[in-house]
């Protein structure tokens, strides 16, 4: 459904996408994990024909996004990161209108509005004013607008930013059940649990490249054990981190803030009492310890040293 | 706002500068005084001054003394007072010269001047008749005495006065024939300017949309669907142009009926002129997009704007007024055009006279259009 291949991106000398390759199948849920700046949202500018790119090559569909965007634009549907409807129409009227958008007329489009008011729960709200919708209205509306004309693949750019659990729950939901009746997502956050709960297959970004990709399991299988500790100490010094690391157990320590720390383990060791005596030792108070098991944000912590909220 | 607005400074523009155009008649006040109780002089008063011609002209109002004449004109309640002396109409009568003092209020000297040339347009027509009663009689006189017949000079030329008096009282002194086109009223004129200067801002309006639609994403994702960008902005500049259309129909409406306007005999070429101008601002409002960089920018950059281009284009001042370099340079507004067009419609134009305004107006909205399409693709 999606190729891209080697894809570059420079802005102004500095390059912001270097380099990816990515294959997504038909009806695939593809994620696209990474923290904020890693060039997820230009990849995705750039897969829905709105940025032009360097270098490379993207196809949906067969169809090259540069030689025919039309063709292209008429397959995708993209759900952006900001809420991009008009606040002062209802929320009937703003589908109707992105429908025409995409060629629906007459009849088709206000049935089609409709149907997309049921699909994202809101077809009581059908005449009210996007402006008196909570923030989850809005994002539900704002993903039920790239459905209006039925694309092929749906791009959804961090949909989830900002909304209260409730609604966040519904949309993850939502796309779950239109992925399972055929249609391709590819989803964008650097929310790891959403990824994990709706993608079969995964690629982390990050500074521009593509880190890591595969299926969940394929991820987590190149942590050696990837048990995260996160510790909550005071004071969390480079010479307390140093000294953990030396530790049989401990694969990497990374400081996240003055006083929280993340040690990813290594399984097959259980370094938990030498790091307590070296907290001891080093004059450090510990607050809180909590242990993780493998996950995208251990690999990513394990890849790149940051964590995905960085 | 868009229609209170415009309606409200049209209706105060329109009756504070009443007169100033000379579409409707001024009306002044005059004072009279005299002690001369000659039939000429009454004559004067009753037949010229009050008569049903000057009715609509002249206020007429009569002193009881020449000091009360004054007083008046010093408080301003007369705009000039005519002063008319004893023995004034015997001396008219008597073929002599006889002059009417008029005084004039301050900055009333226009109409002093009338005042003046009333009286003395009358005083020249009672002398002629006078004159020409002299030697009429004398003539008949010597003649019936040549002929040894008797005559009675007295009842000859009273008889010769009584049938002039009616000719003389009777010549109209104030005609009113209109010359060539139709006087445009303040009313009019305030009309057509506030309709050229209100829908100027939907240049502004237009520029601040594309910030507006930029910010809130719904630019990116019309971008995103499968239309191009000069669909995308063909869209922007006829919405635009349906806008102001139906904005300057509702304001021609509202202003007929509220205040009585007359947008001319021609209803057609006022809706062309109206098309032809929404299709320069359309063309406006692209250049303002293309030239700001946000919606704030817009703002402040299109409400200078239209400020410059009214007065520039004749919506504040008269473009009579202008001295002649400042009208050539109202001909790059495209209000200015507008305004133009409407009171010539207003007056009775026809369709040749719109053919340059239209096509200017037409090309305006091309260039710029084109200009602004071109900095918006660069720029988006």
């Amino acid at each position: 459904m999606l190729s891209i291949h080697d894809l570059k991106k420079s802005y102004h000398r500095k390059q912001v996408v270097g380099g990816i390759s990515l294959e997504v199948g038909r009806g695939e849920a593809f994620g696209l994990l990474g923290p904020n700046g890693a060039g997820k949202s230009t990849t995705i500018s750039m897969i829905c024909g709105l940025l032009p790119y360097d270098e490379g090559d993207i196809q949906i569909a067969g169809l090259s996004v540069k030689d025919k965007p039309k063709a292209v634009k008429q397959k995708v549907g993209i759900v952006p990161q900001d809420i991009a409807l008009y606040p002062t129409m209802s929320a009937l009227d703003n589908l109707i209108f992105w429908g025409r958008m995409y060629g629906l007329k007459g009849r088709k489009v206000k049935e089609r509005a409709f149907e997309v008011l049921q699909i994202v729960g809101l077809e009581d709200k059908a005449k009210d004013k996007i402006e008196t919708f909570s923030g989850g209205m809005k994002r539900r509306i704002n993903i039920g607008a790239a459905l209006m004309h039925e694309p092929e693949l749906l791009i959804m750019d961090e949909p989830t930013v900002g909304i209260d659990p409730q609604s966040r729950n519904h949309i993850l939901e939502t796309v779950k059940k239109l992925n399972k009746v055929g249609m391709t997502v590819i989803y964008t956050s650097h929310y790891m649990e959403e990824v994990e709960f709706l993608c079969e297959r995964i690629a982390i970004m990050d500074h521009g490249k593509v880190i890591a990709s595969g299926s969940k399991t394929e991820l987590c299988s190149r942590l050696s054990g990837g048990t995260v500790l996160r510790m909550t100490a005071e004071p969390v010094t480079e010479a307390f981190v140093a000294e953990l690391e030396t530790l049989a157990g401990v694969e990497q320590a990374t400081i996240q803030s003055e006083t929280e720390l993340s040690l990813l383990l290594n399984e097959a060791e259980s370094p938990l009492a030498e790091v307590i005596q070296t907290a001891v030792r080093s004059g450090v108070n510990i607050m809180e310890l909590q242990r993780e098991e493998a996950n995208l944000e251990s690999l990513f912590l394990k890849l790149t040293g940051r964590t995905l909220r960085d | 706002m868009m229609l209170i607005m415009p309606l409200v400074l049209t209706a105060i523009l329109g009756s504070a500068l009443k007169g100033v155009m000379g579409g409707e008649p001024v009306k002044m006040n005059l004072g009279v005084y005299t002690a001369d109780t000659h039939e000429l002089t009454a004559g004067f008063i009753q037949n010229v001054l009050k008569s049903s011609e000057l009715k609509e002209a002249i206020e007429l109002k009569t002193a009881a003394s020449e000091n009360e004449l004054k007083n008046w004109l010093k408080d301003e309640k007369i705009g000039a007072g005519l002063f008319i002396p004893d023995e004034w109409g015997k001396q008219l009568q008597d073929g002599e010269s006889a002059e009417a003092t008029v005084y004039a209020a301050n900055g009333k000297d226009i109409e002093a001047a009338f005042a003046k040339q009333l009286a003395d347009a009358y005083a020249k027509s009672a002398q002629t008749i006078a004159i020409s009663t002299k030697l009429a009689v004398s003539n008949l006189a010597a003649e019936a005495m040549a002929q040894q017949q008797p005559f009675d000079a007295e009842a000859t030329a009273r008889q010769f006065v009584q049938d002039m008096k009616g000719t003389a009282t009777e010549a109209d002194f104030v005609k009113d024939v209109p010359v060539g086109k139709k006087s445009v009223s303040s009313m009019q004129y305030y009309a057509a300017a506030m309709a050229a200067m209100f829908l100027l801002f939907n240049a502004m309006v237009a520029g601040k949309s594309f910030h507006i639609e930029k910010a809130t994403e719904t630019l990116s994702r019309m971008m995103a669907a499968p239309l191009s960008a000069r669909t995308v902005l063909a869209g922007k500049f006829l919405g635009t142009l349906f806008f102001a259309i139906c904005q300057f129909a509702i304001f021609m409406t509202a202003t007929h009926y509220f205040l009585g306007v007359n947008w001319g005999d021609n209803l057609l070429q006022t809706l062309a002129i109206a098309f032809a101008f929404s299709f320069a601002v359309s063309g406006l409002g692209m250049v303002v997009a293309s030239l700001t960089r946000d919606e704030k920018m817009a703002d402040v950059a299109g409400n200078m704007g239209v400020q410059v281009f009214a007065i520039l284009g004749g919506s504040m001042l008269p473009l009579t007024v202008f001295p002649a370099i400042l009208k050539k340079i109202s001909l790059v507004t495209p209000n200015s055009w507008a305004l133009t067009s409407f009171t010539n419609i207003m007056g009775g134009a026809d369709w040749n006279s719109l053919f340059i305004p239209i096509t200017v107006l037409i090309g305006m909205g091309i260039l710029a259009g084109a200009a602004g399409t071109w900095g918006l693709r660069a720029k988006y």
